[in-house]
């Protein structure tokens, strides 16, 4: 439980001290902190699901002075991921209550779920910030390369996570 | 209700959803300036084009009313027209309305029924005999002479349209009577024609053609059509006229019937003339 929270907290951690601040471009930031929703665990209820990702959206808000937008973005995000775990033939990981990543489910259908989620969840929450005077050359450019940028880094990351629980 | 509280229960994390999207809504559109600006606009926008949509849909619905108004206020305007009314002493200074005798009155009436396709075409209004409409009265069009009533019952007149082989007026021309009827020969729809009329008078297409003073049905001056063909035979002293229809035929909706007040007394006093 206590490695969770400190896992939960240094990866928050990351996202609002190191990647809001990467200064590549006021749009490029890529949301890793989302991987904390994607590997949630597959024994949660949906109640506890989205709660808990209402929960990390409004801190995830609080850090950019931009409240409700990530955590609007954090409870689709909590939907859709129900709906793709729905298609794939995880029952006996939900039964052993594992954690969502490429050691329980494979790197296919943990890449396959993570691309959906991450592009879904970037596409989102730059329409939102730019709703109302939307450029569709930019907003498809930042959301793209900050979609990539942010599935390396969770890709980097599951390696890491990999690497030391093995 | 089982089903219901399953039902519930089943999705209560959709419910939940539902909740805090509510809330992530009002975050971002209540304490987000920019989030805030950009809906209230689109609310703005959204609700101009509401307003307008709801605005055309109740406007096209009360055109049947507004039609009705506007033809009673033609029809007082008629009524209160010089064109309805004989005047008198006109080559005195002062005209009082007392100088001034309405002759005309006219009921507002919806067309009910019309044919343009026939040889002896009529249209049916909406008023009869209980509305003091009675044969032989002329009606006009917005636009212009109409037709004259045929047979009327209690709620109902038809009436000969001037697209009938049998019914011819005299025209007034530039201000002067030709006594040759002008006449429809079913050779085009709001087609008239008129033959036999001398090179040498000064008509051009374009010429109003109107009601004269050779008819007591209607008041002088109301638009039957106007030229629009002039023709002749380089051997002939004379030229055919096509006079295009003031009323357009295929669109008569609304119409008036005119009523001549005084027409009983104008023609007994004609019948002793002759």
């Amino acid at each position: 439980m206590w490695i969770r929270v400190v896992y939960w907290v240094l990866i928050l951690a990351f996202q609002v001290l190191v990647l809001n601040h990467l200064d590549f471009s006021a749009f490029v930031i890529p949301q890793v902190f989302i991987i904390l929703l994607i590997s949630m665990p597959l024994g949660w209820s949906k109640i506890t699901q989205v709660s808990a990702a209402f929960g990390l959206g409004l801190l995830a808000d609080l850090f950019v002075s931009a409240p409700g937008i990530h955590a609007s973005a954090c409870l689709w995000l909590v939907l859709l991921r129900v709906g793709i775990l729905n298609t794939q033939d995880i029952k006996q990981q939900i039964a052993s209550k594992m954690d969502y990543d490429v050691k329980s489910v494979g790197l296919n259908s943990f890449f396959y779920s993570s691309v959906i989620l991450v592009f879904f969840y970037h596409f989102y929450i730059f329409w939102i910030q730019n709703i109302g005077s939307l450029q569709w050359s930019n907003y498809v450019l930042t959301s793209m390369i900050s979609s990539m940028l942010a599935i390396t880094l969770i890709g980097i990351l599951q390696y890491l996570t990999f690497q030391h629980r093995s | 209700m089982q089903r219901l509280l399953a039902f519930i229960e089943q999705n209560v994390h959709l419910i939940l959803f539902g909740v805090l999207q509510v809330v992530c809504g009002f975050l971002m559109f209540y304490l987000n300036p920019y989030q805030q600006a950009t809906f209230t606009h689109s609310a703005a926008t959204i609700t101009a084009s509401t307003n307008q949509l709801t605005a055309n849909v109740t406007g096209y619905l009360d055109l049947k009313d507004q039609n009705i108004k506007l033809q009673d206020q033609v029809a007082d305007q008629f009524r209160n027209s010089p064109v309805a009314a004989f005047h008198f002493l006109e080559d005195t200074l002062t005209i009082r309305d007392s100088n001034r005798v309405a002759l005309f009155d006219i009921v507002p009436v919806q067309v009910v029924y019309n044919t343009a396709n026939k040889g002896e075409n009529i249209f049916v209004i909406n008023k009869g005999s209980d509305h003091g409409i009675k044969r032989n009265m002329g009606v006009i069009s917005s636009e212009g002479v109409a037709g004259i009533v045929l047979t009327t019952s209690a709620r109902y007149s038809s009436v000969m349209s001037l697209l009938n082989l049998n019914l011819s007026f005299t025209p007034n021309i530039n201000g002067i009577e030709y006594y040759i009827p002008i006449k429809w020969e079913n050779k085009g729809v709001n087609i008239l024609r008129v033959k036999g009329i001398n090179k040498l008078e000064e008509i051009a297409v374009g010429d109003r053609v109107k009601t004269g003073s050779s008819t007591v049905l209607f008041p002088k001056g109301i638009d039957i059509g106007k030229v629009a063909k002039l023709t002749t035979k380089p051997s002939s002293q004379y030229f055919d006229l096509e006079i295009e229809t003031a009323t357009d035929f295929r669109k008569l909706n609304y119409a008036y019937v005119v009523i001549n007040k005084d027409i009983n007394s104008i023609e007994a006093l004609l019948e002793n003339v002759d």
